[in-house]
């Protein structure tokens, strides 16, 4: 009997810190409703996320998201928005802020889950890894070059313009020219 | 009472393949409802309710635990439910973990009526001569679950009889269950290579040997082999052309109504359903003659 009531007992304590270490948000918690006022004084940075490349490879791209909703027209999921920049803030945090404001669907995988060590974005609204061939995936660019390293680990300064875009030939067509292996 | 165990094995050998491979490779929830359906209705023929019940802790643990695990590692979906960890939990995802889960339990279903009806005699007497080394391995791959479960039993009955563990914590059950398993690892591989060279010791694919049991393909045989074959070629020509075709994500599709897909599911509905009616046949024939004697 003693032995069942320690078991019990750790177990109990493992779920505690299990759920413990998990944030639990309702939808409206999560999708922001203000988001930092620019004024004068503060420092900003511009992001966008386009998906252009989809376009010219429309029968690739998985049936169920052949529509509007997910691949717009024009290929511009948030044209380019100008942000408050806090102290310390990388690439994804911008990001992070952006989709919440705009309530775009937004998929990561957290930086502890990879040897990168880095967030690995998986997908932006429904537009996933894989979606459109074999060889697509989001990635970033910053002031136009594509860095090569993961998202969370850059660190971002006053002007810099971020652009999220998809890529359907692993960076081929959207002008990236390191042809490293998928970052996000 | 196994009235389709009575058939011809290439008859249900074939019968079993057609069903397993619908239900394994077609994603729309009729189907796989279908299905579930279907393999609890026939085990039910089968076995008996007590068994069947023992076993409904396994299956719904396992349907609770595969429908909760996709969620949290899945978050596609248009449908928020609420956020963990700044990922969504969606409703999409929920459902999709459910199907998953439906078809894993109708699956394990028809596998437990195959392993009623198709036993290791019939797989021999269809392949032992074609492809004598597979079909052992297969046999006994085949068989290994309800054995492992066999033996088990009597090994945790030796060691409470030994005194073991027999107090009433979980703990020093669970610890029991641990020690019963490893021993019964160590027994299955051992069990397998015993029974390898046994069967060689008996000539097991030698040149003119005769098979322990003989069945002779009849009419009836010919009957139920023709119509479950003309019913899984219309169910994949219904696959075949979309008809059936179901997303989850991002959007939940609708199930299709349309004519070719409710003659899909129609045939499907048959055919997992034709073992559990020709049970169902012999059972009032049965009963009827003993009336009238």
């Amino acid at each position: 009997m003693k032995k069942d009531i320690l078991a019990l007992l750790s177990l109990a304590l493992i779920i505690a810190v299990l759920i413990h270490g998990t944030n639990i948000q309702s939808v409206d918690e999560y999708y922001l409703t203000h988001i930092d006022d620019i004024t004068p004084q503060s420092e900003t940075v511009f992001i966008s996320i386009h998906c252009d490349t989809v376009l010219q490879n429309y029968d690739e791209l998985d049936k169920a998201l052949q529509s509007d909703k997910y691949v717009p027209q024009n290929g511009v999921i948030l044209p380019e928005t100008e942000y408050v920049l806090r102290p310390g803030d990388t690439v994804f945090d911008i990001l992070d802020r952006a989709v919440r404001y705009n309530k775009i669907q937004m998929e990561y995988q957290g930086a502890d889950k990879n040897s990168y060590g880095s967030v690995y974005v998986q997908g932006i609204n429904y537009l996933y890894e894989f979606s459109c061939g074999p060889l697509s995936g989001w990635m970033y660019q910053v002031n136009g070059e594509f860095p090569n390293y993961g998202c969370s680990k850059y660190k971002l300064k006053d002007g810099d313009r971020i652009a999220w875009v998809y890529t359907c030939d692993l960076g081929k067509d959207v002008g990236c020219i390191w042809m490293g292996d998928e970052t996000g | 009472m196994k009235a389709f165990g009575g058939y011809h094995p290439a008859v249900t050998f074939t019968y079993f393949i057609s069903v397993l491979l619908t239900a394994m490779f077609v994603w729309n929830p009729v189907i796989q409802l279908t299905a579930l359906l279907g393999g609890i209705m026939f085990s039910l023929m089968l076995v008996r309710k007590k068994a069947i019940l023992s076993d409904m802790g396994f299956y719904i643990s396992l349907f609770l635990l595969v429908a909760v695990t996709n969620p949290l590692f899945s978050h596609n979906g248009v449908t928020p439910l609420f956020f963990m960890n700044g990922n969504p939990v969606t409703l999409e995802a929920v459902i999709y973990g459910i199907f998953i889960s439906v078809m894993v339990v109708g699956v394990l279903f028809w596998c437990k009526c195959y392993n009623e009806i198709m036993t290791e005699d019939k797989f021999l007497y269809l392949f032992g001569r074609i492809i004598p080394k597979m079909s052992l391995v297969l046999s006994m791959a085949l068989r290994f679950v309800p054995m492992f479960k066999r033996q088990m039993k009597n090994v945790s009955r030796a060691q409470k009889a030994m005194g073991l563990y027999s107090q009433k914590s979980y703990v020093d059950r669970l610890r029991g269950g641990i020690r019963v398993f490893t021993a019964m690892i160590s027994w299955s591989l051992e069990n397998s290579m015993e029974l390898s060279s046994s069967m060689r010791a008996r000539g097991y694919g030698l040149h003119g040997r005769t098979n322990f049991s003989l069945f002779k393909f009849g009419a009836r045989d010919a009957a139920v082999l023709l119509s479950g074959l003309l019913l899984f070629v219309v169910v994949m020509i219904g696959v075949g052309s979309g008809s059936v075709d179901f997303t989850f994500y991002p959007e939940l599709g609708k199930i299709s109504l349309s004519l070719k897909s409710l003659i899909t599911y129609i045939s499907f509905f048959i055919l997992s359903f034709l073992p559990f009616f020709i049970e169902v046949k012999e059972n009032l024939k049965w009963k009827y003659y003993i009336s009238k004697i």
